[in-house]
């Protein structure tokens, strides 16, 4: 089933605005003014790290700081914090690029990985069991306290949403000042072929929902509570 | 889109896009279609000719929509916040229904929302989610949620189907980034709502994700605006913005609109997708305040519009100019020449003859002359549809005549004095 009724609906549409029909390549939009650049753009690293602390926990997220070294004893008192159970972790090289590598070697409990030669059921119900993940992001947006991670074999989709705590880790040098400038990384990666993805997530806080009176409540189907990470040495 | 491997069905009207989704639940044996928050699919009413195929198990998975599901498909009143007519014991009625038995505490429901649904997600083979915006240069759908629900039915079932209103392109990444910071401070306040996602078919490598996407582009009366004064309602992104600031939306709330899309917006698109038959009236229930108009985002000019419907309507619909015109003509004529006037004040009382009442009066005007009319022919029937026209006064008795005799009395009373 593909659309045979393309050229007809596209023509029909095209007669009804009275307008011929247009590539977007001849047409591009030109924006009215740079705001969305612009914004934040002259604050220094660390005026951004502290808006976006004080933005990330203006949406309920906890906020805490690790040099490389102290990231393995702030991610088991995290583990003790939660009382969790089980521990999910990406196929990721930044995990050793932190310095992780024999942290989770040893962690109680015993780590299970999102795995690329995986199954879709097997890390679906990995991400479905874990009481824990810790997942590894590209980007920490300032201005909205919200980290960005596209999809990869390693860490699916499922991997941010199905657990019950998460746990996102990011470089203090990735902390930029709006969601705009992680836009551009992607668009440009996406269209230099270089990541190759479905799916890119925008996330801003734990799951929450104002469906009953307008109460906010904080966890429904994502993660109930996040917590990000920043590494203050990378 | 389709460079990505995914299927797109353009759909002209809402039987096409039902037909296209029913018939392709048929051919993969869905069993269980999770559903995220979507108006276009409330559009096309979707759900319940879905439920109709046999064995076939359907979930709204956003909490309002499923509390309204689960409430005997109750309809939505708000765009963002489509439970708002709802308090919280009248919901854990509805969830005591499906085996809750905790207090009314919001996060205590939602947490048995949470788990009652995850249960679903987790067998689901085909899931079906609206679209908040299209990327036109890389294929991606661009969804924005506060819950996660739509992110679940996007990553666990095989199959998805994104159903999206013909208007919902942009161009690029970019300009989606753009929007969803606007969508999401004017309709929750928020400077990015939790999560934005920006996700097509599958790609090697990755292990969940759909298999197999299929996006229904729906036209469904939208190119009834192209061309027309309405064009720019297409550019609305759902905020529900204008809805909120709205003084007859605040006091009818969303289920007096009769349309699934209430508040100012509404008023303004359902005469443009359903016709002035159907929502004829939506237009006039405005103050013309401009609330609306000054809070949209996109720059509608909501209230502006809802004049430019009301006077399309009487234009196209009320008057029958030609005739009319010739009416207006002919009373042109008839009050610019005296001898002309004079002759049609002598007629008028008897003129009026066949158009009076025959039945008897029960309260009297001051001045009566001989009977009212309840069914004045032509121009004049606009006013006697729906109250009564005094009949003229004979020639005698008219204002004219009494003038004269009372200045002439008035002349010889001076004279008296
Ligand atoms: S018309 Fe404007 S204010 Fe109303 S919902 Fe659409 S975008 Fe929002």
């Amino acid at each position: 089933m593909t659309s045979d009724n393309r050229e007809e609906f596209l023509n029909f549409i095209a007669a009804k605005a009275e307008r011929p029909r247009h590539q977007l390549t001849d047409h591009p939009f030109v924006p009215l003014n740079d705001l969305p650049e612009t914004t934040l753009a002259d604050k220094t690293p660390a005026e951004l790290f502290a808006l976006a602390k004080e933005n990330s926990e203006a949406e309920h997220v906890t906020f805490k700081t690790a040099a490389t070294a102290d990231l393995p004893s702030v991610l088991d008192q995290m583990i003790t914090d939660k009382t969790a159970q089980s521990l999910l972790l990406p196929t990721d090289e930044r995990i050793a690029a932190y310095g992780l590598t024999d942290w989770a070697a040893q962690v109680a409990p015993r780590p299970t990985y999102w795995d690329p030669a995986g199954s879709r059921t097997e890390n679906i119900q990995r991400a479905q069991d874990a009481d824990l993940a810790i997942g590894c992001v590209e980007f920490l947006c300032a201005e909205s306290g919200t980290i960005t991670v596209a999809t990869t074999p390693g860490q699916g989709r499922s991997f941010h949403f199905l657990p019950k705590h998460y746990v996102a880790l990011v470089p203090q040098s990735r902390i930029v000042p709006r969601s705009r400038q992680a836009m551009d990384w992607y668009d440009t990666e996406l269209k230099a072929g270089r990541l190759h993805t479905s799916n890119i997530n925008f996330i801003t806080g734990p799951s929450n929902s104002g469906d009953i009176e307008m109460v906010l409540v904080v966890g429904v189907h994502g993660p109930i509570d996040m917590t990000y990470v920043v590494l203050t040495d990378k | 889109m389709e460079k990505r491997g995914g299927h797109v069905y353009f759909a002209k009207k809402d039987t096409d896009a039902v037909n296209y989704i029913t018939n392709l639940a048929k051919e993969k044996h869905v069993q269980r279609v999770v559903k995220s928050k979507s108006m276009v699919t409330t559009e096309i009413d979707l759900d319940k000719q879905l439920l109709k195929l046999p064995g076939m198990k359907l979930m709204e998975t956003d909490l309002a929509e499923f509390i309204l599901q689960s409430d005997n498909w109750d309809e939505p009143t708000h765009i963002v916040f489509p439970t708002l007519h709802k308090n919280r014991d009248q919901i854990r009625g509805v969830f005591e229904k499906l085996g809750y038995t905790g207090d009314n505490d919001p996060t205590r429901m939602a947490r048995f929302a949470r788990e009652y649904l995850r249960g679903y997600f987790l067998q689901a083979d085909m899931g079906i989610t609206g679209c908040n915006f299209a990327i036109a240069d890389s294929g991606l759908i661009n969804l924005v949620t506060n819950e996660g629900n739509a992110d679940l039915t996007m990553a666990i079932p095989k199959t998805q189907v994104v159903v999206m209103g013909m208007e919902r392109l942009v161009p690029s990444l970019k300009e989606a980034e753009v929007l969803d910071n606007m969508l999401s401070r004017s309709a929750v306040g928020q400077k990015l709502t939790s999560y934005c996602s920006f996700s097509g078919e599958q790609v090697a490598g990755e292990s969940d994700g759909p298999e197999d996407l299929h996006v229904v582009i729906l036209d469904n009366g939208r190119s009834n605006a192209l061309g027309t004064p309405f064009e720019s309602v297409l550019q609305c992104i759902r905020c529900g913005a204008c809805l909120n600031v709205c003084p007859i939306y605040r006091h009818i709330g969303g289920h007096g609109y009769g349309s699934i899309y209430p508040g100012p917006i509404g008023a303004v698109l359902s005469p443009v997708l359903d016709g002035y038959e159907k929502f004829g009236d939506l237009p006039f229930a405005s103050s013309l305040c401009g609330a609306c108009t000054e809070t949209c985002p996109v720059k509608i000019p909501l209230h502006r519009l809802l004049i430019k419907h009301r006077e399309v309507m009487m234009d196209k619909l009320k008057t029958d100019k030609a005739f009319n015109k010739a009416i207006m003509k002919g009373i042109g004529m008839g009050t610019a020449h005296s001898d002309l006037f004079q002759m049609a004040l002598q007629f008028d009382h008897s003129a009026t003859l066949p158009f009076v009442s025959k039945k008897p009066t029960t309260v009297d005007n001051l001045y009566n002359h001989q009977g009212h009319i309840t069914h004045a022919p032509s121009m004049a029937k606009g006013w006697t549809d729906v109250r009564d026209a005094p009949r003229p006064p004979k020639h005698t008795e008219n204002f004219r005549r009494w003038f004269k005799d009372h200045e002439a009395q008035k002349g010889a009373s001076n004279d008296d004095q």
